[in-house]
């Protein structure tokens, strides 16, 4: 079975250096045959790393434990249903998982491409083709999935921490957006290596780039509801490493989502896109990087192993190669025209580039610093929660404004007078909100107040687009309100669905914000003892044990009670993992669907004499952020849905504009 | 325009970070050396006795991960679900008349290849 792993990716990487030599010769010499057999490489490239995953996946599901990856990652106690997300729980799967889903985007894009008999094709297969040479290589010399051993008696099982359904989901997505991103990159190259100054590469990968932003956003939330409830702490984001390394390349993926509308309409920030699309996927890049070289723990631990090396060498070549490529076709990306004024459509787009890339840079900041400072000076040193919060208050807070502010300026130019008509309603609803909230005692936190008073406005905003836009739609249709709205709708795919990712993203801001208002307490209980925490009473009961398949389970039994009424009994514990050896936290959580909040218990310690450390976090309207999560994916469905009329209008465009 | 702009930007960070400083230092038993501020402790857990949560608190053995020098740290509060002796951690806190005093909470235990489970013999 690994042989045939082995022999897999061995074949893979050849015809991933054969589609770049021979596609990167195709399109110097102008060969159209050997252009298609290059591609024709790269859609077999995926059935390569298709067979390399299955074989993976069959040994971890036969538990073969010559496979020191599945040895080292899964037991003979581990549910079956775990071995996927043991799959990806290592670096030689996860870098398997990459390739996967890599030469999957690349046969898509050439099935994909040829079909609309693409121009771009032949020269996006040689960049693509980069990438998946990379990883292959990575996997077959570097840190193979498929060495073997002499098969141990059982595996040393699988971190209890990703024992948790969320690690069969978060994962996917998570590559379905790092990897995607590739996407746009190769396009972006490719336009540029074919002396193509239009926007045809943008037409060609919008939906690719909203398809990655999509997954790498639906996978970080997914990400933070497993941290929410499997490590158990209380809180669902933490500014980890890992974390900000998938929040970087979302932060600059959504920055070009907004600097590409002003490419399509005004022809402007044309080396600005290409620059973005560039640093997405660098970070995604480096956002691997980090996560498998071993570079967090120390400057010291990357030295010792080789992948960090490679990774680091890769991502230097994908920079000076993109860049300079950049550099050599600046003259073709002149501007089509200037910005006109400061208060515009435009600009307002501009500010909200420049305060994603900056709270984007400073993250990437924050993440290396440790590096940088241990190299530069002999002793590392980190920033943590204050330094990143200071830079999501400070940029995201106007980031947030300007969501609500940008649809009502006008393209071009905007008269004071019409800012004025359009901004009434919206700016009433937030001050009357600011007010309120005045009122209920929310200045506790400025941040918190901000950020609620700006969402007002935001929500009021869209609001007042879709009525507004409802309105006209009525008056030139007729006929119900409804068929107006879902024609208006239906019509403005992009814009709309924008705005459903707006207000989504207002949701999330208004669940975040609502961490300014947590509140915290921690006792220890006898049996029969209460923890008052926020209006709830906690009556401690009792501790039980249970033993399952792989683990133990030590649960205290709390009842709850408000207002005299009782809610029931919640069962804070701890899972003990005998092969792992190791502990895992299992708090309780009750979601409140009047109020948006938890309650969210967590056993601490149980001690020998009965008694308990019990803590106990109310986190109000933490449950804003997972129905975020349901409204962005709406709404980006809304934004992707195949439309072809304005397909065909957008490219008559591009055929009608001058060069 | 684009300039001041990302002048503007800039200036807000580095105003930033000339008042809160370059972050709090990491540095290993051995690195301690009688400095008294407020720095992140890393190292591996050599022995530990006594309980988080009661008032005095646990006390417990840190060594630097490549050496012998070691350091008692005072701790209180909650302790991860990775915390046991031979794992390797992080804890906030200051040396207070030779025991390294943590704040409150401020433990974080590290795997070295993040979810990886921790090599069995050394």
């Amino acid at each position: 079975m690994a042989e045939l792993g082995r022999a897999a990716l061995v074949v893979c990487l050849g015809l991933a250096v054969y589609a770049l030599a021979a596609g990167g010769w195709a399109v110097v010499t102008r060969r159209r045959r050997l252009a298609a057999s290059a591609q024709n490489a790269l859609v077999a490239s995926f059935a390569t790393a298709l067979v390399a995953s299955l074989v993976l996946l069959v040994s971890f599901v036969r538990r073969d434990f010559s496979l020191v990856y599945v040895a080292r990652l899964s037991s003979e106690e581990l549910p079956t249903g775990y071995t996927l997300a043991a799959f990806w729980s290592g670096q030689e799967g996860s870098l398997l998982l990459w390739l996967l889903v890599l030469t999957g985007y690349a046969a898509a894009v050439v099935g994909l491409a040829r079909r609309r008999r693409s121009e771009l094709l032949p020269w996006v297969v040689p960049p693509l083709a980069l990438v998946v040479t990379f990883f292959a290589f990575v996997l077959v010399a570097v840190s193979s999935p498929f060495a073997t051993q002499v098969a141990p008696a059982n595996g040393a099982g699988m971190n209890p921490s990703l024992q948790n359904p969320y690690m069969l989901a978060h994962p996917v997505f998570l590559y379905l957006g790092y990897v995607g991103l590739a996407v746009p990159w190769a396009f972006a190259i490719g336009a540029l290596l074919a002396r193509r100054s239009d926007e045809a590469w943008i037409i060609s990968t919008r939906r690719w780039t909203l398809f990655a932003w999509t997954m790498l956003g639906v996978g970080q939330l997914l990400g933070a509801k497993w941290a929410y409830e499997e490590i158990g702490w209380g809180g669902y984001f933490a500014w980890d490493p890992v974390e900000n390394a998938a929040l970087m390349p979302w932060l600059a993926a959504t920055a070009f989502l907004h600097s590409v509308m002003i490419q399509e309409k005004r022809g402007m920030l044309k080396v600005w896109n290409v620059l973005l699309v560039i640093l997405a996927f660098g970070l995604s890049l480096f956002g691997t990087f980090l996560t498998r070289s071993g570079i967090l723990t120390s400057i010291h631990s990357f030295t010792e192993s080789p992948i960090g090396a490679w990774f680091l060498g890769f991502i230097a070549l994908v920079a000076v190669v993109s860049l300079g490529i950049l550099f050599a076709r600046l003259p073709l990306l002149r501007s089509r025209t200037k910005l006109e004024s400061l208060v515009s459509r435009e600009a307002t787009f501009l500010y909200n580039n420049l305060l994603l890339v900056a709270l984007c840079l400073t993250i990437l900041w924050g993440v290396i610093w440790p590096i940088l400072s241990e190299a530069v000076r002999g002793e590392a040193s980190m920033v943590g929660g204050p330094y990143y919060n200071f830079f999501l208050r400070t940029f995201g807070l106007p980031l947030l404004l300007l969501m609500g502010l940008a649809p009502l300026v006008a393209w071009r130019r905007a008269s004071l007078r019409s800012l004025g008509a359009s901004f009434a309603w919206p700016a009433a609803i937030a001050l009357a909100t600011a007010v309120v909230l005045l009122a209920l005692g929310f200045g506790s936190s400025t941040a918190g107040l901000l950020a609620y008073t700006f969402s007002a406005f935001v929500l009021g905003s869209i609001a007042y687009e879709f009525v507004r836009g409802t309105r006209t739609r009525h008056g030139l249709d007729g006929g119900g309100w409804w068929p107006a709205f879902s024609s208006l709708v239906g019509r403005n795919r992009r814009r709309y669905g924008g705005y459903v990712v707006h207000a989504a993203i207002v949701l999330l801001a208004l669940g975040v914000a609502g961490s300014a208002y947590d509140t915290t307490r921690s006792a220890r209980l006898d049996p029969g003892e209460q923890l008052e925490i926020a209006g709830y009473t906690l009556t401690y009961v009792g501790v039980t044990q249970n033993t399952v398949a792989n683990a133990r389970e030590l649960r205290a039994q709390v009842d709850v009670e408000r207002d005299g009424a009782s809610l029931g009994t919640y069962e804070p514990g701890k899972n003990f993992y005998p092969v792992e050896d190791q502990v895992s936290n299992e708090p309780a959580i009750r979601s409140e669907a009047r109020t948006l909040g938890d309650l969210f218990l967590i056993l601490d310690a149980a001690n020998a004499d009965g008694s308990i450390q019990l803590k106990a976090v109310v986190n109000p309207l933490v449950n804003l952020i997972w129905l975020a999560g349901l409204v962005f994916l709406g709404g980006a469905l809304i934004a992707m849905w195949p439309d072809p009329a304005e397909e065909r209008r957008l490219l008559e465009r591009y055929a009608l504009a001058p060069a | 325009m684009l300039a001041l702009s990302v002048a503007a930007v800039l200036a807000v960070f580095l105003v930033y970070v000339s008042l809160a400083g370059g972050g709090t230092p990491a540095i290993q038993p051995s690195e301690l050396d009688g400095r008294t501020e407020t720095v992140s402790l890393g190292g591996v857990v050599v022995s530990k006795r006594g309980d988080p949560h009661s008032a005095v608190g646990m006390r417990f053995v840190l060594r630097d991960t490549k050496g012998a020098e070691r350091v008692t740290v005072l701790y209180r509060g909650t302790t991860p679900d990775q915390f046991k002796v031979g794992r390797e951690l992080m804890v906030k806190g200051a040396l207070r008349n030779g025991v390294f005093v943590a704040q409150r909470d401020s433990m974080v235990t590290k795997c070295p290849s993040k979810y990886e489970p921790a090599e069995k013999s050394t």
